[in-house]
């Protein structure tokens, strides 16, 4: 295995950047030969490798990368990675479109083209072997596990090249902040100590509160909250409620000014525990953050993982040049009269702990929380944003799924 | 004692003021400084049922241990037949009736 400096930022040394513009773009769409239709989640990975929020990762991971990422959770060069990025296709997709290796594909979405995929290689890899050293589990109960399973049988391995980016819709644009972006950004706000906030919920005061703790415990300047935008599940808030409400929590004074950062990272979440820590810790350090703060059961998913197992793997990985705040839970105690850390109260039976999916269920019961648990403010944007955004509901329904407004949209491009 | 696993029925005006009129506004606990919620019980095979029954719920097994998402209009139900019963043991009945 090589050695590899895992401490370094952006993660590999430098960010990867293969984003053309359009002229560039058609020139580079000229040279290939085939056209393969993509579908959205595969399109929003090509964003992230092509904008470098994976670096080293410059495109779909080779059988090399694939197994040692698996077994060993390193790239084959030999940096930290824990979440294989395949392009899975068939066998009969291989045949009809005459693929093989050496030839450059346009890759088209929304009917335009959109990005190429240089095929280095083509290969088969057990998924099973797959799900179980990602997952820990074979289980296709797992979600994760489940969208491993689904893979169609052969991967396509090489290098993408953005050639038509994308518009950023409202309200998801002004959140859109790729790793280069926003480490100018931090730059011009004089920021050198960044603690990252992963989220794919609305905010209640215990992720509140988390974010300040890590504030303090980290000496940050700011909290940048990076919101999961990917794949939603019906019952699961909107995306653009859990995106706006965060931004609020600054608007409204929770966070004072320059204190607190949103964005937006495009990704569906895997559920992989302890791995998509050590993911997500690799995402944020090339945005350009010095510290990721864990909670509880960070990315986790059913009892899959132990409640801390995202806290015991950064003691079993190199130094990966970010820091780890890991952090307890906060719960509401009414002894004290406030939401307080579980590490400090001493009030264990009386106290009363509270999650996202309590909140939502309260919602549900037609009940406003209150403000020591869920902030008015936000409570009124959760329930603005599902009448604009959500067909009337914040929560995601059949009907969001099937006509929400689209993340992205590719502009129309000749070649 | 076996571990027992909650519904969190939260309490609005609409159903507070029908555990008034039943006489049972003491069978709500105050919670989070300024809400009222019925909690009722489940045991081990009555969770599993219910979750079963109703995929759209989930069990917060990581903070809460609570069965919590259940649609509103089966929280009716629930509330309903502790009202009729004026009990919180009203799972299996409810389970023979969904």
């Amino acid at each position: 295995m090589t050695e590899a400096n895992n401490a370094l930022s952006p993660h590999g040394g430098s960010l990867v950047d293969r984003v053309l513009e359009p002229a560039k773009g058609k020139e580079k769409a000229r040279v290939a030969r085939i056209k393969l239709p993509l579908e959205g989640a595969r399109a929003t990975e090509i964003m992230s490798i092509a904008y470098g929020f994976f670096s080293p990762v410059d495109g779909f991971m080779g059988y090399k990368d694939v197994d040692s990422v698996c077994k060993h959770m390193r790239l084959a060069s030999g940096y930290i990675w824990s979440i294989p990025i395949v392009f899975d296709i068939s066998e009969g997709e291989i045949k009809e479109k005459g693929i093989k290796e050496g030839d450059t594909l346009l890759l088209t979405y929304q009917d335009q083209p959109f990005a190429t995929l240089d095929v280095e290689e083509i290969f088969s890899y057990d998924k099973t072997l797959m799900a179980e050293k990602v997952y820990g589990t074979t289980e296709d109960k797992h979600p994760g596990v489940k969208r491993t399973y689904a893979y169609k049988d052969r991967f396509l391995g090489g290098k993408v090249t953005l050639i038509n980016p994308p518009k950023i819709n409202p309200p998801y644009d002004k959140y859109w902040y790729p790793p280069k972006m926003l480490r100018q950004k931090m730059a011009e706000l004089g920021w050198t100590r960044v603690v990252a906030h992963q989220t794919r919920n609305v905010p209640h005061t215990g992720h509140e509160w988390l974010m300040k703790g890590a504030w303090f415990a980290s000496n940050a300047d700011a909290v940048l909250v990076s919101c999961v935008v990917g794949e939603k599940r019906v019952g699961d808030y909107i995306d653009e409620a859990i995106v706006l409400t965060h931004d609020a929590l600054g608007e409204t004074g929770y966070f004072k000014e320059g204190t607190h950062f949103t964005s937006i990272l495009l990704w569906d979440m895997r559920y992989a525990g302890p791995r998509e820590a050590v993911f997500h810790a690799i995402v944020r350090k090339n945005l350009g953050c010095t510290h990721h703060m864990f909670g509880r059961d960070h990315a986790g998913v059913g009892t899959y993982y132990s409640p801390y197992a995202a806290h015991e793997i950064f003691e079993q990985i190199p130094d990966l040049g970010i820091g780890s705040v890991l952090t307890l839970e906060w719960w509401y105690c009414p002894v004290c009269g406030e939401v307080t850390y579980s590490g400090l109260c001493g009030h264990d039976k009386e106290r009363q702990a509270f999650s996202g999916t309590l909140i939502r269920s309260i919602i549900q019961d037609g009940v406003k929380p209150p403000r020591l648990i869920f902030r008015p403010e936000v409570f009124d944007l959760v329930m603005e944003a599902g009448d604009r955004y959500g067909f009337g509901s914040p929560f995601v329904t059949e009907e969001y799924l099937a006509r929400r407004n689209p993340v992205i949209s590719v502009p129309p491009m000749e070649v | 004692m076996a571990e027992t696993y909650p519904i969190n029925i939260w309490i609005n005006e609409e159903r507070l003021e029908r555990l008034q009129q039943a006489g049972l506004a003491d069978m709500a606990q105050e919670a989070f400084a300024g809400l009222k919620k019925l909690s009722v019980p489940t045991n081990e095979q009555q969770r599993d049922a219910i979750l079963k029954k109703f995929p759209m719920a989930k069990f917060d097994s990581a903070t809460t241990k609570s069965i919590e998402l259940l649609p509103r209009d089966v929280k009716d139900k629930i509330f309903d037949l502790v009202v009729e019963k004026k009990s919180l043991d009203v799972i299996d009945a409810f389970l023979a009736s969904a």
